[in-house]
């Protein structure tokens, strides 16, 4: 975790100017604030590939516009904070250029109006963060939490891809306005469950829902600002923005309700109570991100559209609370930077009492904490309200409540832990050695606070201007909901005094319930992340193990496969296809031809079982011989002529090679068991050949080609020798080429034997004895 | 008679045959090889916009009429597929004319890499069966030249496997060609398609389809044929690596299309089942055999394998929007995959090694080569906007279409493997800091290190045009797809008037009298 | 005949195939061999076995006579030849300079471009020099 050395480097001016882009285009944002809040949409297209309906198309509506002001506004800060952090550090500029993508893809998953741009935007952010989570690529860890980051996203991302394509299938577009103007459409479609699989599993990766949380602690590899990023404003909320956005057309299904409710509250509870049992910094605060975005998801689990009014309220309590932990979050995530910044340490323990030398910063997390634990009058207690009311308001709100309950008393003990030690403990060492933080590092935090603040005594326009409009794009407008600071003595907010209560019980009894958190969860045999590494474990595994069976390096295993699934799909096709047509047992031939036939068989056999090697040659040449009697018995007599020529040069390559060999009785022979396997192939293969041959030539032979050569030859052609005109005029082209072979062979050959020393003399002899038929002269017989 | 479709093979034919007879001194091997590349890739232009232009081009060898003479027929499949080569050609004997430096090799190397291109087009651009074989033949012997060159231990023995199942894919094709004249009485493809359809016994013409099926199979290397790719790619140069990369399984898998969409289209229920298994089976055990390697050149040779399988998806699957996927994968497949063979070359020179032990420091030291590994890389592993994600996204989308849920789901996991791969390259061998063990190597001097890095850059520039104006790409992809779903329209390019025997006594060419 | 031929073409490749599975490299290259004839021989019969006299055209005719043979499956088979051959010839020399590089004709032993056998030890192999 080496933070770089040379803080007197000047802060490159490219880091200044990237500060210009989120700022700019936060203020181009807000300037939609007015329509978007009065219903209305903007829209956006340029033609991409017009065949398959992709454009690069983007619209704002309310819930496009709340995240896009957060990744804009938060990312100011960040930027601003993250040129500071950085300086002096390698690879500067690749950092900007890396973290400026990732906020436009982003960008971009928000804005979409296309499936298929959103997707390349969703994976644009996975490549981005990988790039970003392994900045300190030297570093193992750093390494294996961006591969394991990119792993686990991108696995949800490609089964995301098949339910977009399978969505827009069943919707007929890509185009997600009219996707969205077809609410409950999709529901009734057969590949419904399909899609919402897919893409939940898609959503659940990036936001980190139980069981896929555990890439998100582990990417605190990243450098601080970039965590920061990553964990307020961006990246994981992307999972909680699709799903919000596909809630109109995939939600409101009982699956739907399940699943979320039940991811959402498993992964609320479970991380709260990870969060506990950590003490670095950064740590606690991932845990608690994983809560937040798990609380999300459970609110967007809840029905929106059985009930009016009322039940809607929890998409808006979604967004507010999406709007919440985007600020308190960023705000923690930078003073813990600040502060590891300037102690060199994360560790709580060590870490108390450092608000007394670092002001701003503490002023930054109190406010911050104050947010995260509920407390009027930050949005966050707004936020907690209206999570309690509507989650008592819905109808199967009771699992939703209790997770609520009991995610919400944890997260405010966890403020409480963080708040606490650092700004009233016993002053340590560490902490006495800080530096007050330069401004860059303070402002984020302190402004993210006081924002809070500020949301939270103006919640009227808070609601009304981002967080209505954008839960009014996940469900129904809520009539009346009128959100405020102060609701009266209703049940949510009795809820929220036993929240503070439970919060402050168990952070009075924390390392009790830390000791038996983590003793309980060490039974669990299996985390998520052991569970990864058991995955690619086994992945490596099965590949190593099927490809050295596979690829065994036994050169006549390949060749034994290749002929065995010849003769298999061969044989079966002719069995399935009923192909076999065989035309009489005992066929009608001459006495010469059984005998040539029988030759030429009982020299191939030879070939097989001779141990001496002049047998086998002068079998070899026996074959010849008798397949170019055959040519000159049926009217081939130019065949016959090359056949035997060549069957000539091919003995005499033979024995001149063969004789320089290991005689064959140095040869190798298989045990019975590899001989018999290796018949059995063989026969496979000669019978269903022959059966192919023999089906096929049970029809009569069409001659409608060579007729035409037979005619056209002489006027043609102008010659006699239909074949040789065939091989000079009809098909010259195949000639030029076989002479192309012929030429390259040869001069291969001459390669192949002249470059070598030693046997010089040799090579010459055979490269010789290639390229004329005159290679029996006086020198071989010498040798 | 139209040059346009016999000079993209007769030239690099030409100057190859030229430079092995004349083997000149080495800067004029490689000063006329270079010339010859970029007359080719303009002569590959030229025939493309023809087809662009005017559809479907088929020549007449010798003015004898088809289906008795030779055709040569370039579609937009054809033209396609023709240009990419000459892309690769030139890329291939620029970057050779760092990497092969050896005075023995450089009169080997470039001579061959000229003929094989000339072998590799006369394939894409044969209207008839024979004649593919004969080009195949030629590509064969030119890349046992190729592969043998150097002829250390390892070549020789990759070289042995591959010429053995390289020759029984030869000699099935051969008997496949036997049987089914037999069966028809005609070489050509387009009298192919027309005459299939009259035999009788229906049956064997599917059992003469499954001969080619094994022996198209071996060339481009499908389960469970492949074997011979492994055991040799990594073996010789780098550059021919990179061009066996790109071209050679291609021309497999064009054979696979051009016959399983032409000639063997009676009965699709049998034969493109039995393809879409290989491709499934194949795009596992290849990904799966990449996971398990560390050297760069062995993974990106079982890499190949993997994605022979997504282009066999397409041909299985046999809806426009399949086929269209996979030759859009085809030519997506060879920029990247020649690319990255590339790249290993680069960082074997610049950095050290191509093994992901040895390997790393690549981000820190070599940011350039850095960004240039990342675009092919990523585009390989099929991140959008590149073009692996086009290429994925079409195939995906048409098995969904076509209701192959479970092929589309092994497609999307090999998808995910082939990620974990490219990213293991990433993570292990250009992020990590370089080991201390590993040398650091001779600087490469300037001029070289352009030739080195120049068509790194190129593909990777194609790679991202192809990612991001993915529009014209997809056009032509679509005619082709369109041309393969249609083979009517090729049949009457090269037989004229829908498919009918000509009259003998107008099929007497004109030129006759010439001779 | 042709019930003969069709035969032989099934023994060759058969036979061939037994040889190419052998352990050594030789045996191999006569499969090869023996694999050549199988197909020029398949070629033959496709075109049928229709006439015993040579496709020759007499001076003065314009058509060869009655009971010619089938002179496209010639010209094919010609092509075949030569290509097979000089194929054949390549993979000779190829052998024989495996040998001398890798001396062995043992298949099963040439395995210099190809990770060690069995999984265990690609396993170490992989493995090894990895920090």
């Amino acid at each position: 975790m080496a933070e770089p050395a040379t803080r007197s480097a000047p802060v490159p001016l490219y880091s200044w100017a990237a500060v210009g882009l989120p700022l700019g285009l936060f203020a181009w944002l807000c300037s939609f604030v007015p329509e978007v809040s009065a219903g209305e949409s903007r829209h956006w297209e340029v033609q991409w590939l017009p065949q398959h309906d992709i454009a690069l198309s983007f619209f704002v509506d309310g819930l496009s516009l709340l995240f896009a002001l957060l990744i804009t506004g938060i990312g100011t800060l960040i930027f601003l904070y993250a040129a500071e952090y950085m300086r002096g550090a390698p690879h500067i500029g690749r950092f900007t250029v890396f973290l400026t993508a990732f906020m436009l893809s982003m960008l971009g998953i928000v804005l979409s109006e296309d499936l298929i741009t959103l997707f390349i935007a969703w994976e644009l952010t996975g490549v981005t963060s990988f790039l970003l989570i392994g900045y300190r690529h030297e570093d193992a860890t750093s390494r294996r939490s961006a591969w394991q980051a990119l792993m686990v996203t991108g696995a949800g991302g490609l089964a995301m891809l098949a339910g977009f394509v399978l969505l827009g299938e069943a919707a007929g577009t890509y185009s997600l306005r009219e996707i969205l103007a077809d609410r409950g459409a999709l529901a009734a479609d057969h590949r419904y469950h399909w899609i919402l699989a897919l893409v939940l599993a898609g959503a659940f990766t990036k936001s980190a829902q139980f069981p896929f949380h555990f890439w998100l602690p582990n990417a605190m590899a990243a450098p601080t600002p970039v965590s920061a990023y990553l964990h307020s404003a961006t990246m994981v909320k992307a999972g909680v923005f699709l799903l919000a956005r596909m809630a109109p057309v995939l939600g409101g299904t009982e699956a739907w309700t399940a699943t979320l409710v039940t991811v959402g509250a498993i992964t609320t509870v479970h991380s709260a109570v990870v969060a506990l049992t950590r003490r670095d910094l950064k740590q606690v605060l991932a845990y608690t991100t994983v809560m937040a975005l798990g609380a999300c998801v459970l609110f967007l689990g809840v029905p929106t559209q059985t009930i009016e009014g009322d039940v809607s309220a929890a998409a808006a309590a979604a967004m507010c609370l999406v709007l919440v932990h985007a600020l308190y979050k960023a705000a923690l995530f930078m003073a813990a930077g600040a502060i590891e910044h300037s102690t060199g340490t994360r560790d709580l323990r060590l870490l108390g009492g450092i608000g007394k030398r670092m002001r701003w910063i503490s002023a930054g997390i109190v406010l911050a904490c104050l947010s995260m634990a509920g407390l009027p009058p930050t949005i966050g207690f707004v936020g907690k309200e209206a999570l309690y009311s509507s989650a008592s308001a819905a109808p199967s709100g009771t699992v939703a409540l209790v997770a609520i309950f009991l995610a919400s008393a944890l997260i405010g003990t966890v403020a409480l832990v963080l708040a606490g030690p650092l700004l009233w403990g016993r002053l340590t060492e560490a902490a006495a050695r800080a530096k007050p933080a330069p401004w860059q590092l303070w402002c984020g935090p302190a402004i993210l606070g006081a924002a809070g603040i500020v949301a939270g005594l103006a919640a009227g326009p808070t609601f009304g201007a981002l967080v209505l409009p954008a839960a009014a794009s996940v469900g129904e407008l809520p009539e009346h909901f009128v959100p405020s600071l102060w609701h009266g003595l209703g049940p949510a907010l009795l809820l929220s005094m036993a929240t503070w209560g439970l919060a402050a019980l168990v952070f009075w009894k924390r390392r009790a319930v830390a000791r038996v958190v983590s003793s309980s969860l060490s039974i669990i045999p299996l985390t998520g992340d052991s569970a990864y590494d058991k995955v690619m474990h086994g992945i490596a595994a099965s590949a190593l193990g099927l490809t050295a069976v596979l690829q065994s390096g036994v050169h006549r295993r390949y060749v034994a496969t290749v002929f065995a699934s010849l003769a298999l799909v061969l044989a079966t096709t002719l069995v399935v296809r009923d192909a076999i047509h065989v035309p009489e047992l005992v066929p009608e031939a001459s006495f010469f031809e059984w005998m040539l036939g029988g030759l030429i068989a009982a020299s191939a056999l030879t070939v097989i079982f001779t141990r001496s090697r002049l047998l086998a040659i002068g079998s070899i040449g026996v074959v010849g011989t008798a397949a170019s009697l055959i040519f000159l018995l049926f009217g081939a007599p130019d065949v016959a002529m090359a056949q035997l020529m060549v069957e000539t040069l091919v003995v005499v390559i033979v024995a001149i090679v063969l004789l320089r060999l290991p005689s064959f009785h140095y040869e190798i022979r298989q045990n019975r068991f590899r001989r018999f396997r290796d018949a059995v192939v063989a026969t496979a293969v000669g019978a269903a050949t022959s059966l192919v041959v023999l089906a096929v030539i049970t029809d009569p032979p069409q001659r409608s080609l060579t007729e035409y050569f037979e005619r056209t030859a002489v006027p043609g052609g102008h010659g006699r020798n239909i074949v040789n005109v065939i091989l000079v005029e009809f098909r010259a082209l195949d000639t030029l080429g076989e002479i192309t072979v012929l030429f390259l062979a040869g001069s291969a050959v001459c390669a192949l034997i002249q470059r070598r020393s030693r046997y010089r003399r040799l090579g010459s002899l055979v490269a010789a004895g290639k390229a004329s038929a005159t290679a029996t002269d006086p020198e071989l017989s010498q040798r | 008679m139209n040059a346009l479709l016999m000079s993209p093979v007769i030239l690099p034919l030409a100057t190859g045959v030229l430079g092995l007879a004349l083997r000149p001194y080495r800067r004029g091997q490689q000063v006329v090889s270079l010339l010859a590349a970029a007359a080719h890739l303009a002569v590959a232009g030229a025939l493309l916009s023809a087809v662009w232009r005017d559809g479907i081009q088929a020549d007449q060898m010798g003015g004898w009429p088809a289906p008795y003479g030779i055709t040569l027929v370039a579609d937009h499949l054809s033209a396609a597929m023709v240009m990419i080569t000459a892309i690769m050609l030139l890329a291939t004997v620029i970057y050779a004319c760092c990497d092969v430096v050896e005075d023995s090799l450089v009169k080997d190397i470039h001579p061959h890499l000229q003929v094989l291109a000339g072998a590799v087009c006369g394939a894409f651009l044969a209207g008839d069966l024979f004649n593919l074989y004969v080009w195949f033949e030629v590509m064969l012997v030119a890349s046992l030249a190729l592969l043998i060159a150097g002829a250390r231990k390892e070549q020789l023995d990759g070289a042995v496997k591959y010429a053995a199942l390289s020759l029984v894919a030869t000699t099935l094709f051969l008997a496949g060609i036997g049987l089914l004249y037999g069966l028809t009485g005609t070489l050509n493809m387009a009298d192919l398609h027309v005459r299939v359809q009259d035999v009788e016994n229906t049956g064997l013409v599917t059992a003469v389809a499954v001969v080619f099926i094994v022996a198209f199979g071996i060339k481009a290397a499908v389960f469970p044929l492949f074997f011979w790719l492994p055991a040799s790619y990594h073996t010789p140069k780098v550059a021919v690596s990179a061009i066996f990369a790109g071209l050679l399984t291609k021309v497999g898998v064009y054979a696979l299309i051009r016959l399983f969409t032409l000639v063997f289209t009676l009965d699709v229920g049998y034969t493109h089942t039995i393809l879409l298994w290989i491709a499934a089976l194949t795009m596992l055990t290849g990904v799966l055999g990449a996971a398990s390697h560390n050297d760069l050149r062995r993974i990106l040779s079982f890499h190949i394998v993997s994605q022979i399988g997504y282009m066999i998806l397409g041909l299985a699957l046999y809806t426009p929007l399949a086929l269209l996927g996979a030759v859009f994968y085809v030519v997506h497949h060879i920029i990247v995959k020649a690319n990255l063979f590339f790249i290993a070359g680069a960082l074997r020179r610049l950095v050290g090694a191509d093994d992901l032990r040895h390997l790393g420091g690549v981000y820190r030291e070599r940011p350039l080569l850095a960004l240039l590994f990342f675009v092919p890389a990523f585009s390989l592993a099929g991140f959008p906007p590149l073009s692996g994600f086009w290429a994925k996204l079409f195939v995906i989308k048409a098995s969904l279409q076509a209701g192959q849920h479970l092929v589309a789901g092994v497609a999307l996991f090999v998808g995910l493997l082939t990620m974990y791969s490219m990213t293991k390259i990433w993570v292990n061998g250009v992020w990590k800091a370089r080991p201390e063990s590993t040398p650091v190597p001779d600087e490469v001097r300037r001029p070289l290190r352009a030739a080195l890095l120049g068509p790194i850059v190129a593909l990777a520039c194609l790679t991202l045009t192809i990612g991001l104006v993915v529009e014209p790409f997809y056009a032509l992809a679509e005619r082709a797809g369109h041309e393969l779903t249609n083979p009517d329209v090729y049949v009457e390019a090269v037989l004229g008037r829908g498919g009918e025997d000509v009259p003998v006594a107008e099929a007497l060419p004109a030129q006759a009298g010439l001779q | 005949m042709d019930t003969i031929i069709a035969l032989l073409v099934g023994v060759l490749m058969g036979a061939s195939v037994y040889l190419m599975l052998r352990r050594n490299l030789v045996r191999f290259v006569l499969g090869v061999a023996l694999i050549s004839h199988a197909a020029n021989l398949l070629l033959f019969i496709s075109g049928g076995l229709v006439g015993a006299d040579p496709p020759l055209i007499q001076v003065g005719a314009d058509l060869p006579g009655e009971g010619v043979s089938n002179a496209l499956p010639q010209a094919l088979i010609l092509t075949a030849i030569v290509i097979s051959f000089s194929v054949f010839a390549f993979l000779m020399a190829l052998a024989f300079r495996a040998y001398e590089s890798l001396e062995t004709v043992d298949p099963d032993a040439m395995r210099a471009a190809e990770p060690p056998r069995g999984w265990k030890s690609q396993a170490a192999e992989r493995t090894a020099g990895t920090a």
